[in-house]
């Protein structure tokens, strides 16, 4: 095992941080809002340094990395809580669009990396709670290979900036099923789709969508008709690794930002920091980044693995990435004191975060029933 | 020991609660159960309307028109108010202040402060905290210097819950700057008098209920000074004990697992209601354990106060009731996935604004907006880890 990161990597890392302490700060986000969490000449920059490419193959206008880069990103994303929609259509759309279908993946990809072209996942639904093949939105033939789209989605993430919709449908079966889901990509103007936008707690945007008798042909199809499920559960599980990434940038940032305030913060005539009550919760606030930062590690070895085994280790991981992050910046509001939980200081925003962070892909309660149900169905024997 | 209820009080819960299906007005209640600050009108409305019924202070004695009733009956008042969905009354003045006003204020100040909480129309402001002086209380600099009849106040209050829609503050001031505790000083302020300049702050429920105060040059009559000069501080660890008295925060806490278990009857998970999902309901059990215990121990702490004793069991019931109220808030905003995510801003004090609130079930805006202020239960009132030293000291003698 190496748990070095390559020169590449180390310098996609720096430059992230450097460009998004300066650019992206949280003060300056706080200070100046961008309505719908979302500005243009970000975006383009964001593509030119590459980060739009940076986890995709070369024949699709990628610079050839993998999780590894994505996961990088995400957690300098963390570390700012930036509100740009890189996580929803960089790596969520991205990578489902990759495995749905490699011809249309090697032509819209390079649009995708230059900033140019921005497709949405639009696949969650009321009821889904973490289970990928929960779809009930429904694709109705309607002769020559065409079909008729009708449902709701919702938690679009950059669905409010998205021109491109990836559309998840049931072609046959029921809403449990995984074989019978069918993926289209569907133009965000098309007639019978309705938009609306909502601003998360966490400031970042997503969107609800209305698919009212929507007309599509066999030319939106991406990949097999009814073999969807594939593909989401390719784009959930690099999504699942990025969000958790994330979200140890998140508790990272937030463990140092409420060491710094103790070592300054003056009561009873001394800094905060020489009370041990709060210097064992900070060592406690330690512990669990660390070990949440060694599950996103795990969960990126058991990618490659076979379906049981990696759906396993990524339940594993989100799981505890929840349950930790909560910890730290639950504990990091509190150990600040009143101020940590006014809007215009730091601290809450990475509470937020981690808030809306919970409902996404599935709760640690989620994942750990399904982790039960492994428990269950498996012959008393050890694992590995 | 005898662990009957008195008939006479199950009797009374019934006619509480008939008083309140009758005179709870709808759309009071309906504002009341949601989790967004209450409004300033509302809660004027329902004391008047506690007023007019002789029920205005549940936990005053007679003489200064309050109930006289014994601490379990408030409980249960406090109770049914709550799982109707009533609007909090004003802790402040009757729970907090009151007390300490009839206590240790002279007849003038008390005939002039006392009526006014009763009927709802004199809300109160805690101008205790300040920039400086947030767990070491006694650090507080605001300046108070006398000049004949007047006090002469200069300072800076922090954190001021209500501020901007109080009728009178009860202000901290140092009247001798020499001395810690024993220069402090307790002022009953107008918030309009001249001088004072109220500041927003923002929560992170994107809400509106604390305030930085600012006094410049404020001139207050020394008729408003209650008790002696330099006492102060014997009144503010009053006014503290009576704020952590109340703050295991049972009935609040009845409510909100009452409107969990709602919302997980209601929300579903491709077909199953979440209440059904196998690892939900014994995190909700777990609760209603821990709100049980928090029960009984209140009831306890009750007794024994009436009883004269006086071990700060508010300290206990502080810790576990704010965690509760922010496990419970945390299991709600799971139970309502997407919805728990969503921003519903606050309708702020105008009871028909209609903001542009995302879709949902009605019962979604303010959840999401509360579970952010609760971060605060443990932190305000004194916070958890100050109580945990707190009861280090006076119950083990560390
Ligand atoms: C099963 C076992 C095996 C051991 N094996 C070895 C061995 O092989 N070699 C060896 O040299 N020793 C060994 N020890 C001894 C061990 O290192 C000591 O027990 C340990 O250092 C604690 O010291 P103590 O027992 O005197 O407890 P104390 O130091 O008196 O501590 C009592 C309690 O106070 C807490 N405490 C102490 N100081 C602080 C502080 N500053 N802040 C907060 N809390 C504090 C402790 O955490 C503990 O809970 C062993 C002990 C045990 C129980
Ligand atoms: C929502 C809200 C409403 C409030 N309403 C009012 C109000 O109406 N009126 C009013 O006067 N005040 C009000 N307060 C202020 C409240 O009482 C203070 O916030 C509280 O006492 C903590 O003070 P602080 O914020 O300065 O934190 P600090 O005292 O700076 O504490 C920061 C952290 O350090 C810890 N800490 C401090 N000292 C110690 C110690 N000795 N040992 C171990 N840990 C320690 C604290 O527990 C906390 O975790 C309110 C606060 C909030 C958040």
């Amino acid at each position: 095992m190496d748990f070095h990161l390559t020169d590449e990597q180390e310098m996609l890392r720096e430059s992230a941080r450097r460009f998004l302490e300066k650019e992206c700060s949280l003060e300056q986000r706080l200070h100046a809002p961008v309505e719908g969490g979302f500005d243009a000449a970000r975006w383009s920059r964001f593509a030119d340094m590459g980060w739009l490419a940076a986890s995709l193959p070369e024949d699709c206008g990628g610079l050839g990395g993998d999780i590894v880069e994505a996961a990088l990103l995400m957690e300098e994303f963390g570390r700012t809580l930036v509100v740009d929609p890189f996580w929803g259509i960089g790596v969520l759309a991205a990578q489902t669009l990759l495995a749905a279908d490699a011809e249309k993946a090697r032509e819209l990809l390079p649009l995708l990396c230059a900033g140019e072209l921005r497709p949405a996942l639009a696949h969650h639904e009321l009821q889904s709670r973490g289970v990928i093949e929960h779809v009930t939105t429904q694709a109705r033939p309607a002769g020559d290979g065409a079909w008729t789209l009708h449902g709701e989605k919702t938690l679009v993430m950059g669905g409010n900036v998205a021109d491109r919709f990836i559309v998840s449908a049931r072609t046959a079966g029921d809403s449990r099923d995984r074989d019978g889901i069918t993926l289209f990509l569907i133009d965000a103007n098309a007639p019978g789709l309705q938009r609306r936008d909502v601003r998360l707690i966490d400031n970042r945007w997503t969107a609800e969508i209305t698919l009212d008798r929507v007309q599509v042909t066999a030319a939106d199809l991406l990949g097999e008709v009814g073999q969807g499920w594939t593909a989401l559960e390719y784009g959930h599980a690099r999504g699942l690794i990025a969000l958790c990434a994330e979200a140890v940038g998140v508790m990272e940032r937030a463990m140092w930002i409420t060491r710094d305030y103790l070592r300054t913060r003056k009561q009873f005539g001394v800094t905060l920091n020489t009370f041990q009550a709060l210097q064992h919760r900070m060592a406690e606030m330690l512990i669990e980044l660390e070990l949440s930062r060694s599950m996103v590690y795990r969960a990126m070895a058991y990618l490659a693995r076979p379906l049981a085994a990696r759906q396993a280790a990524l339940s594993v991981t989100k799981a505890r990435v929840g349950q930790s992050g909560r910890f730290v910046c639950a504990h990091g509001i509190q150990l600040h004191g009143g101020i940590g939980v006014t809007e215009e200081y730091s601290i809450g925003h990475y509470f937020k975060r981690m808030t809306v962070f919970e409902n996404e892909l599935g709760s640690a309660q989620f994942h750990l029933e399904q982790l039960a149900l492994c428990e269950c169905a498996e012959p008393v024997a050890a694992r590995p | 020991m005898d662990f009957k209820l008195d008939p006479a009080d199950d009797a009374f819960r019934q006619e509480v609660r008939a008083f309140l299906q009758e005179h709870l007005p709808p759309d009071l209640a309906r504002r009341g159960a949601c989790g967004f600050h209450p409004i300033r009108a509302d809660q004027r409305r329902w004391q008047r309307t506690l007023f007019d019924r002789g029920w205005g202070a549940p936990n005053w004695p007679v003489e200064y028109g309050g109930t006289g009733w014994s601490h379990l009956r408030q409980f249960i008042f406090d109770e049914e108010c709550a799982l109707a969905g009533a609007p909090a009354t004003d802790n402040g003045g009757l729970r907090m202040f009151g007390p300490v006003i009839y206590a240790y204020a002279g007849d003038e100040l008390k005939a002039r402060l006392l009526p006014g909480i009763l009927k709802g129309e004199l809300y109160w402001g805690q101008g205790f905290s300040e920039p400086n002086a947030g767990s070491d209380l006694a650090a507080l600099a605001t300046r108070a210097v006398r000049e004949g009849d007047e006090y002469v106040v200069n300072g800076h209050k922090i954190w001021t819950t209500g501020a901007h829609t109080c009728d009178i503050i009860g202000l901290l001031v140092k009247t001798n700057p020499e001395a810690k505790q024993r220069g402090i000083s307790f002022l009953c302020v107008d918030p309009a008098t001249p001088g004072i300049t109220v500041r927003p702050i923002i929560d992170i429920g994107e809400a509106h209920s604390l305030n930085e105060v600012f006094f410049d040059n404020v001139r207050v009559p020394v008729s408003n000074l209650l008790g002696e000069e330099n006492k102060g501080w014997t009144y503010a660890k009053a006014v503290l004990e009576n704020e952590r008295a109340t703050s295991a925060e049972v009935p609040l806490n009845k409510r909100k697992l009452a409107q969990l278990r709602h919302i997980a009857g209601h929300e579903r998970s491709d077909g199953r209601r979440v209440i059904d999902l196998p690892g939900f309901a014994p995190r909700l059990a777990q609760l209603e354990v821990d709100l049980r215990a928090l029960e009984w121990l209140t009831l306890r702490a009750l007794t024994e106060k009436s009883e004269g004793v006086s071990l700060p069991y508010g300290s206990l019931l502080k810790v576990r009731g704010s965690e509760l109220v922010q496990r419970i808030g945390e299991l709600t905003i799971e139970a309502l996935e997407q919805y728990g995510s969503y921003l519903y801003a606050e309708p702020g004090e105008n009871p028909d604004a209609r903001p542009d609130w995302p879709s949902g079930p009605d019962y979604a805006p303010g959840v999401a907006a509360d579970f952010m202020y609760r971060r605060a239960a443990t932190i305000y009132g004194g916070a958890n880890e100050v109580q945990r030293t707190i009861i280090a000291r006076s119950f083990l003698g560390l």
